[in-house]
Parts: C-alpha cells; sequence; structure tokens
C-alpha cells in the first residue's frame, strides 16, 4: 500500500492511488467506496477512488452493471488546494472561467498542462494532473 | 527635483513629467525627430529605457534612476545588444462587460452597462491599463503596472476618443513641433516653448538648422521664424482597438466612431514616421499600379509599424481618396497597438506539453539523449545506437513503450462496436489473443495502428502508436456513441508503463525473471503474469522482428521491473535501446510508422497492406471507399528499395527516368546487411524496378528486408 494523500506542499504534488472505475451512471451512483476513500466523479460514467489499493485492501463495489470496469489507478499525481491558492492559480495559470457553482470539477489546461480542479463548496480543491505531466506542470507553476 | 539619465546626461525632471516632458523641458527631443503628441498616439518619442526598446517615453512616467537612451539614428536598437529579460506576471481575468477609455463617452459608456445591471471594468491608459490588443472572444490584453492581464470579456466597448492629426509636410521630421494638445500639456507642466508659430489645416514647409525648427513658411510666401510650431490639424478616430478585431461584436462610441474630416492630400514630407515613408514613395507605388489602399499600404509598408496606422491613416486615406475619387474605408490594424516587449507578448505563453514517462528519470541516468516524439519525452539513444541495435538483434534488450496508447472497452455490445471500427474479423479473436490492426476513417485512408487483445467475451485491451494515442480515445467514443452502442471506454495511456522485452533471449530474460515457459504467452498471445513480483500483462508481438514480449504494468511499478529486468539481463549482456535503433529494426522487418510513412490519404491498398482488411466483413468504417477506390488505377504505392550507403536522408526525392516519382519516408543504413534498406513511394505507373535516390541506383526489394518467414518474431 501506497499513500493516498494529496500533496499540501504549495507547487507540488503528490501521486495518488486508487481505483478507476467506468460504469453505468446509475450503476456508478450507488457505487460502494471502501472506508475513508475520496471520489473525484470525472464523468457521469467515470470516477477515481482515491484510496488504498494493494493486497488487503478494499476495491469499489458496483452493482448494476456487470460490465463495468474496475482497476487500479495510478497515473494521478494531486494536491489539495485552499480556496485562496485557486483563486490565485486561476489569476495566473487558468485561461478558461472557473465554475461559479460550488461543488464543481473543472477541468483544462493550467500553466497550459490538462488538468482537473475538484473543487469543493468551501472553494478549496484537488487538483489532479497525469504523473506524466506532473513534472511539467511543477516547472511552470514553480 | 529630482534626475533621470537621458543619452548619458543627467537630466532634471518635475514631479508628474513623463520621460518625454522630462527630455522637453530640457531642450531635447525625447526621440530624434518627429512631431510629438504626447498622448501615445505615435511612435516619435520612443526610446530605450532601463535596457527596454521601443517604449514610449511620452507614456513612461519619470522616476529617480532612470536610463533612457535615443535609438540609433537613422536605425533600430541592435537586436545583438546585451538581453534584457524582466519578468511579466500574467492574471487571466474575466469581466461582464469592459469599456476601455474613460472619457466623457467612456463615462457615459460605463453608466449605461451599470444601469442596465452589468459589473462594468473600466480601462484607460492614463491609469496604467493599456488596452493593446483586442482578439475574438472578445479577449484584450491589456499592459498594467502589474503586468499583463488578459480579459474575457461579455461585452466590450471602446471609447478611446480621438487623435490629433500629426502634419505632414516638408520638414515634418523636425524636433520642436507639437500637437495642440501637447502644447497645451507643455504649458500645464510649466514648459517654456520660447516663440511659437502657430499652423493649421494650411501647406506649409518647416524650416531648421540642427535638426530642430526654426521657421515655417507658408504658403502665400510668409515666412515666420520661431523656436517651436504648435499645429492643429483637427482629429481623427483613436481606432486602433476598432481597426484591430473586424468581426468581434465590440461597440465603438463617442469620438472613436465619429466622421471625422480627413486632412489636406499630402504633397511632400514624412508620412509614415514609423517607417520614415514619405509622399514621394507613396507616388512611386502609386506609379506602379497599387492603387487600393490595402495595396499602397502592403507595397509602400506605409501602416505596417508599431502605431499601425495611428498617424498615417488619414494622410493615406487622403493621398488615395485624392487619386482614386473615393474615400477608402480604414485598414486592419495588428497587435499589439503600442510597443510591447518580448516578455510582455509572450506573458501566459505555454508552448506545448511533453510528458515524461515513468522511467524518465532512469533514461538521464543511463545517458540517454531524450528527444521529444509523439508527445512525449522519449530516449533517442543511449549513447550507442549500433551496439542497441545489434543488442536486439543478437541478444535481449529493452525498450521504454510505456508512451504506446492503451485503451480497454468492455460491454455487451463491444464486439458489435469493434467489428464496426476495424476492418478485420474481431469476433474470432479468441480470449488471450491478439490481432493487429489498422484504424480507417470513412474515406479508407490510415489513421493509426495497433492491437486488438481478448481479455474476456466482451473485454478487449485495444493499443494505438505513440502519436495517435491522444485522439484514440475520442475516435472511439465518437463512434461507440453515434451508434448507441452499450460499450464503456477507459484510456489507460498514462496510467500503464509498458516495456519492450525483445531479441533472440527475451525468453530466457523471462525465465530468469521468474516466468515459466508454460506461462509465457506465444506469439500474439497475451497473459497476465507476473515478471519479477511484478504484475503485467505480457503481450506478444514484434515492432523490432525478434521475439518481444510487451509488459504492461501499473506505473508505480515501472522503475522496480526495468531495474530487476536489467539486473537479471546483466549476464545476457543486456542493454536498452532507444528510437533511433529501433526505426532502423522496425525499417529492416518493413513495418510503417502512421504518419512517417503513410500520407493523409494512404489506404491499405497503397502501403501493401490488404491483408489487414477484410473486405467479406458487410460493414467496418471506410468499406464503401476501399471498394470504391480498388477499381481506381493502382498508382501510388510504397516500396521497398536496397542500395548501397549510405542510407539517403528521409524526404530524399525518388527519380525515375529524369521525372520525380516520390519520396523517401525511412531509410537506415543496416548494420545486418551492409547496405541500405529504404522505404518510399512511387506515385507514376508503371512502377519501376530502378530508381534513382540521391543521383544513386536503387534497386526495388519486397518487404519484409529481414526474416521475411516471421520465424525470429515466434521464437
Amino acid at each position: 500500500m501506497r499513500a493516498c494523500d494529496p500533496s499540501r506542499t504549495p507547487g507540488r504534488t503528490s501521486p495518488l492511488d486508487g481505483w478507476r472505475v467506468i460504469a453505468q451512471p446509475s450503476a456508478l451512483d450507488r457505487m460502494k467506496v471502501p472506508r475513508g476513500a475520496a471520489v473525484v466523479r470525472i464523468s457521469p460514467d467515470d470516477a477515481f477512488v482515491i484510496c488504498a489499493v494493494g493486497p488487503g485492501a478494499a476495491a469499489p463495489v458496483v452493482k448494476g452493471d456487470p460490465f463495468a470496469i474496475i482497476t487500479p489507478e495510478h497515473g494521478f499525481a494531486g494536491a489539495l488546494l485552499s480556496a485562496a491558492e485557486v483563486e490565485l492559480l486561476a489569476l495566473h495559470h487558468i485561461e478558461w472561467e472557473l465554475p461559479a457553482r460550488r461543488p464543481a470539477l473543472a477541468q483544462g489546461r493550467i500553466a497550459g498542462v490538462p488538468a482537473k480542479l475538484d473543487i469543493a463548496k468551501d472553494g478549496s480543491a484537488l487538483l489532479l494532473v497525469a504523473c506524466a505531466a506532473r513534472a511539467e506542470l511543477e516547472d511552470r507553476l514553480a | 527635483m529630482s534626475r533621470i539619465v537621458y543619452d548619458g546626461m543627467p537630466i532634471d525632471y518635475e514631479p508628474g513629467d513623463s520621460a518625454a516632458i522630462a527630455a522637453v523641458r530640457n531642450g531635447q527631443h525625447p526621440a530624434r525627430g518627429g512631431t510629438l503628441c504626447l498622448a501615445g498616439d505615435c511612435g516619435n518619442c520612443v526610446a530605450v529605457i532601463d535596457g527596454t526598446p521601443w517604449m514610449k517615453t511620452c507614456q513612461t512616467p519619470a522616476r529617480p534612476g532612470m536610463v533612457v537612451t535615443r535609438h540609433p539614428n537613422g536605425s533600430h536598437p541592435s537586436p545583438d545588444g546585451p538581453e534584457h529579460h524582466v519578468d511579466v506576471t500574467v492574471r487571466y481575468r474575466t469581466a461582464s462587460h469592459v469599456v476601455v477609455g474613460h472619457g466623457d463617452s467612456g463615462r457615459a459608456a460605463a453608466a449605461a452597462a451599470r444601469h442596465a445591471g452589468h459589473d462594468v471594468l473600466v480601462l484607460d491608459a492614463a491609469d496604467g491599463n493599456e488596452v493593446v490588443g483586442l482578439f475574438e472572444g472578445p479577449a484584450l490584453v491589456v499592459r498594467t503596472p502589474h503586468g499583463v492581464d488578459h480579459i474575457h470579456a461579455h461585452h466590450v466597448t471602446l471609447a478611446t476618443g480621438a487623435a490629433e492629426v500629426q502634419p505632414v509636410c516638408a520638414g515634418n521630421m523636425l524636433a520642436g513641433i507639437y500637437t495642440a494638445r501637447a502644447a497645451a500639456r507643455l504649458r500645464d507642466a510649466g514648459v517654456d516653448l520660447g516663440r511659437i508659430a502657430a499652423v493649421g489645416r494650411e501647406q506649409v514647409t518647416f524650416h531648421g538648422s540642427d535638426g530642430r525648427v526654426t521657421a515655417v513658411e507658408f504658403a502665400d510666401g510668409r515666412r515666420v521664424e520661431c523656436d517651436a510650431v504648435v499645429v492643429d490639424i483637427g482629429t481623427a478616430p483613436r481606432d486602433v482597438l476598432a481597426r484591430m478585431a473586424p468581426g468581434v461584436p465590440v461597440e465603438v462610441v463617442g469620438a472613436a466612431s465619429a466622421a471625422h474630416e480627413l486632412p489636406p492630400c499630402p504633397v511632400e514630407g514624412v508620412v509614415c514616421p514609423c517607417g520614415k515613408i514619405t509622399v514621394e514613395d507613396l507616388d512611386g507605388v502609386w506609379e506602379k499600379g497599387f492603387r487600393d489602399l490595402e495595396l499602397v499600404k502592403r507595397a509602400s509598408l506605409t501602416g505596417v509599424g508599431h502605431c499601425q496606422g495611428g498617424v498615417c491613416m488619414p494622410h493615406l486615406r487622403a493621398f488615395v481618396a485624392e487619386r482614386s475619387g473615393t474615400v477608402p474605408a480604414p485598414f486592419t490594424a495588428r497587435p499589439a497597438a503600442r510597443q510591447i516587449t518580448m516578455e510582455e507578448a509572450a506573458a501566459g505563453y505555454y508552448p506545448d506539453t511533453f510528458r515524461r514517462t515513468a522511467l524518465h528519470a532512469e533514461h538521464e541516468r543511463l545517458g540517454a539523449t531524450l528527444d521529444r516524439f509523439g508527445g512525449w519525452y522519449r530516449p533517442w539513444h543511449y549513447g550507442d545506437p549500433i551496439a542497441e541495435y545489434w543488442a536486439v538483434r543478437e541478444g535481449v534488450s529493452l525498450g521504454d513503450v510505456s508512451t504506446l496508447g492503451k485503451m480497454i472497452v468492455s460491454g455487451p455490445d463491444v464486439v458489435e462496436a469493434l467489428e464496426r471500427l476495424y476492418p478485420n474479423h474481431v469476433h474470432d479473436i479468441k480470449v488471450g489473443r491478439s490481432r493487429y490492426v489498422i484504424n480507417l476513417n470513412e474515406r479508407g485512408h490510415i489513421l493509426d495502428d495497433g492491437m486488438i487483445l481478448r481479455d474476456d467475451e466482451h473485454r478487449f485491451t485495444l493499443t494505438f502508436t505513440s502519436g495517435g494515442a491522444g485522439f484514440a480515445e475520442m475516435w472511439l467514443r465518437d463512434w461507440i456513441e453515434t451508434w448507441g452502442l452499450r460499450v464503456h471506454v477507459l484510456d489507460r495511456t498514462v496510467s500503464h508503463g509498458a516495456i519492450n522485452v525483445t531479441g533472440p533471449l527475451a525468453g530466457e530474460l523471462l525465465r530468469r525473471a521468474g516466468v515459466s515457459d508454460e506461462h509465457r504467452p506465444k506469439f500474439l498471445q497475451h497473459a497476465r503474469i507476473h515478471v519479477a513480483g511484478v504484475p503485467c500483462h505480457a503481450m506478444r508481438l514484434s515492432f523490432t522482428g525478434e521475439a518481444s514480449f510487451e509488459l504492461h504494468h501499473q506505473i508505480d511499478r515501472s522503475v522496480e521491473l526495468w531495474h530487476a529486468l536489467m539486473h537479471l539481463g546483466e549476464p545476457l549482456g543486456i542493454r536498452p535501446h532507444g528510437l533511433q535503433a529501433l526505426f532502423g529494426l522496425r525499417c529492416e522487418k518493413g513495418h510503417i510508422i502512421v504518419g512517417q510513412d503513410t500520407e493523409l490519404d494512404s489506404t491499405p491498398r497503397r502501403v501493401n497492406m490488404d491483408w489487414a482488411v477484410k473486405l467479406d466483413k458487410p460493414q467496418f468504417l471506410g468499406r464503401d471507399a476501399l471498394i470504391r477506390t480498388a477499381k481506381l488505377p493502382d498508382e501510388r504505392r510504397l516500396f521497398g528499395f536496397v542500395m548501397d550507403g549510405p542510407a539517403p536522408l528521409e524526404g530524399s526525392v525518388i527519380h525515375v527516368g529524369g521525372e520525380v516519382v516520390g519520396h523517401v519516408t525511412s531509410s537506415w543504413l543496416s548494420p545486418k546487411f551492409g547496405h541500405a534498406v529504404v522505404m518510399g513511394w512511387q506515385k507514376r505507373l508503371p512502377h519501376a524496378d530502378t530508381v534513382l535516390i540521391d543521383d544513386r541506383e536503387a534497386r526495388v526489394s519486397p518487404m519484409p528486408f529481414y526474416d521475411r518467414e516471421g520465424a525470429r518474431a515466434r521464437m
């Protein structure tokens, strides 16, 4: 098992462990996830469940879709940003308009790198970026 | 009183002075000559300020220690000068309604917008917020004291007012000439201009000495001795922004949109101070037949300078109007409306992202030369591409193929979807088996290639090329949704790493990594196995021509797997290979690289891959087009050639009988054969058996060049 906590260090991201679940939206709505897991709903049929993965670790359970794809996911790195940090990021590195409603998932280029912002009600957010582009993003935000 | 340094000499300035006013206060022209407007409308006061050239001194407040240097006489600042880097911060903002200019019309427009319930942002150069660009969106680029703002606005109102028309006459580039507003501003600043001659729309000649005006001669022969000339010819719309984005829905109000009287047609003098273009120059292009405003502009380069027609436009229109009898509409302006630095222009620009595999640091540690290829940083070689080649041909080697596109598809309609997408049969691929496939578009042209691997009855793994991975998910989803089929799609390209273990000793290396022969997949089979303790999806296929095992795995295990294989392979002489060796290896096998060996309209027949198409299938993308084009003459073909070394450059022209028939797409001086193996096009019938490449003879050869039976890949 590895850490599944996003970085809290400004400008740094940490690799995240979890599960990727692709299923019918209605089945995903009823998905059972391991205790303590955080779920990022990337699209109606796509979820990233952030939690421990490995021997002995529980996996998400999806009922009602026998063709669901449930697979370990190690492709994302993440960072937790305060509301003020999100505003600063948007001001200097995001050319598009963040959604006004909260919570929300925003996806687009941040500093020119494809990334996602899972924005909470209080304006704080989980920044997600593909591990393959993580170094590039960190360089650009430095 | 404070001081700035102007051309190496300290000069005094008063609070509130711009660098230009400070220069005039001290008897200097801030540049070298030309009418001063002191409103930012012309380029007659530009100089190098604190190392940054092309700065408008009239728009730059003087501050203690500022160093101003005039541009070289008769030329521009040298681009070879010392580099001057200033960090420019970009801010991305959005606004409901932006009003540019806060004069009377700007204030009225802002009030009306607020009354309509809009949040209004007013930008004015006088406040330090200078709009320098207007783009579709509408989007504004604003130079601010904090850096550069990129503002996306829902509504834009331009209330930029009117600029004073500058005089065009003999002597108009002398120092000591001011527009009426500039003179008033200097008077308010307490600057004594001495004896002033006032000039209106009449034709005049300015006389001078040592570059400064000393007298004005009027058309009636009167001569007025003076120290300065104040010119009041009228105004013209300050419309550079309005002209910058034709078609962009912005509202132009006030003097910026009002009708203005053109000045008299110029007969002598400099029309375009930015380019020092004279009336005589305009006459020259007119005589050559350029008789439209746009053509006069392009032929003479009037209006293409840094003020983008701010000064010359009224005179140029008057010039064309008098000769053609029609008043032409103003021409389009190009960003930026003001001189900006390279740092300001580049602020907010990010180059394309190039991804790094999980093994990036390993490649660096091994001394790899990394290059950007297909959206990724990839090892080009590790110092000795020929040794890497031989490691694959004779021993065992590792290649980082994590960049390949990888998809999982699952669902009750998955076979139906894949049958419609791919030109080969899918239903008969057994679980644990795989098949090479090409992807076609509706026109039957090759988009990409890869593998289909069957995981179970309703689940497949698909691979794509590294360059094709970016479009693969969109391509799959688009068609699946179009057909309304029930299939899930998951892109694993950046989540799964892949290491290709290749060479005649690849099987032996896997044995040493704990994979027994019975668990090892055979050619075109795949299996989920543990390699050196790392769970892998092992795929048997071959791009190199040798026995190959692509080990797909979760990227958090990539480094562990790579280290274990390199360690276990040491006694076998293992070494990694980069793209340079890989491209040569696959060239010997005649394997195409889509996009390099194919063209946008390459069909399977043209690249000798009819075997990958099953026209007996009732439906697949591109089928109808392939049936139709099969009846056309078989003109274009990709051929294999062999020739004595050296290998020709890829892209070299292929000649037959003195005519160009195609070009080389891939070439490699084969260490195995000792001659060059080449792939290239012949696009004319009849196809020749012998061609000329680089003026050397090349003979058509069947492909693959190496191991035609494919026995080595099956080892």
